[in-house]
């Protein structure tokens, strides 16, 4: 008798066992992944302006700087990704090819106004503020702080053209550029 | 030929005669192996890398599908399944009109040419699949990525996770 009460303590001690084992296993994968900070312009339309004439062929204004409307260019589709993007224009004068310092009451440069708006509350402008001899050509202006990640059709007006001292403009080819950049505002220290 | 036969026969009779005054114990002998399933290998990371297309800062699809990594363990039950929970790639800049700051996929774990699936665009796990008895390595694959709107990423670091579970059965 006493050997058939061992044999069944042995039956029930291996039941308990199998059922306390039955745990699930779990595995895991992280995934991870950046996107680094970027800002787009969209390409220039039209990405050249041609202005024509420059000068008034009649009247009293006469190879003054003539009335020359306002020009508009799209860069549609700009966006920057991250917070914090400041739109900035930099203007420079239409300047005439020929280096040469030009006689008294002659002009070889055409400033006028760059404005991009479309970007954050308030436009960047530029005006640029060339000296009749071409000098000082350039003019940089930015706009206000964008806080927000931000897509935006951009709108550059080119507006105010203007000779220094309203002087006879220089017979010439003129060119001048406009440089538009969108990028992380500045961080004072 | 007939003698020797006799004469064989009486010392068997001879031995069984002891045994009448004898008793039998014995013992029976039992265990059991429980249902289980273990990772011996049970983290990886995926690190994608750049999440964007340096043309237009949407996401690239290619940096996420067909992406691997490899966990390994075991089951010793012949109905242990396999689950899928996928969490998305997230950051946590918010997203502006025309922004996506999540990505979206699908993971298939592999065991034996048993594949199970999740797609993190549904909560909760995936089907359970059935995979048996097994030990070996468990591949997970990533696929079908994709952003809510299909516009450019927020900048920032992206996470997501793949849980792999293991449940033992007989």
């Amino acid at each position: 008798m006493k050997q058939t009460l061992s044999l069944f303590a042995l039956a029930i001690a291996a039941v308990p066992s199998l059922a306390s084992a039955q745990t699930v296993a779990e595995g895991n994968v992280g995934v991870d992944g950046r996107v680094a900070p970027v800002c787009i312009l969209g390409d220039p339309d039209p990405a050249t302006v041609n202005l024509g004439q420059l000068s008034a062929a009649s009247g009293p204004r006469t190879g003054r700087v003539a009335t020359i409307a306002n020009r508009t260019v799209l860069l549609p589709a700009s966006h920057c990704n991250f917070a914090g993007s400041v739109l900035t224009v930099r203007a420079t004068a239409l300047i005439v090819g020929d280096p040469a310092a030009p006689q008294a009451g002659f002009t070889r440069a055409v400033n006028y106004t760059a404005t991009a708006s479309g970007w954050s509350g308030g436009a960047s402008a530029a005006t640029s503020a060339a000296l009749r001899d071409g000098s000082n050509a350039t003019t940089s202006g930015s706009g206000a702080i964008q806080p927000l990640p931000s897509r935006a059709d951009i709108t550059l007006t080119l507006s105010n053209f203007t000779t220094p001292g309203d002087g006879f403009l220089v017979a010439g080819n003129y060119s001048g550029t406009v440089v538009i950049t969108l990028g992380p505002a500045a961080v004072a220290n | 030929m007939r003698k020797l036969l006799i004469l064989a026969a009486l010392p068997a009779l001879a031995v069984a005669s002891p045994a009448l005054a004898q008793v039998e114990g014995r013992v029976d002998i039992d265990g059991s192996v429980a249902t289980r399933c273990l990772f011996t290998l049970p983290n990886a990371t995926i690190s994608l890398g750049e999440l964007s297309l340096t043309s237009n800062g949407k996401l690239d699809a290619a940096k996420v599908n067909g992406r691997t990594a490899t966990l390994s363990g075991w089951c010793n039950g012949a109905a242990s399944t396999m689950t899928v929970t996928t969490t998305q790639l997230t950051t946590g800049t918010a997203a502006m009109t025309g922004f996506d700051n999540r990505v979206d996929y699908t993971a298939q774990a592999t065991v034996n040419s048993v594949p199970a699936s999740d797609s993190s665009l549904t909560a909760g796990a995936g089907a359970a699949a059935t995979v048996g008895l097994f030990s070996g390595d468990i591949t997970v694959l990533l696929s079908a990525a994709a952003s809510p709107t299909g516009g450019i990423m927020v900048a920032g670091a992206y996470t997501g996770n793949v849980k792999v579970t293991l449940t033992p059965a007989l």
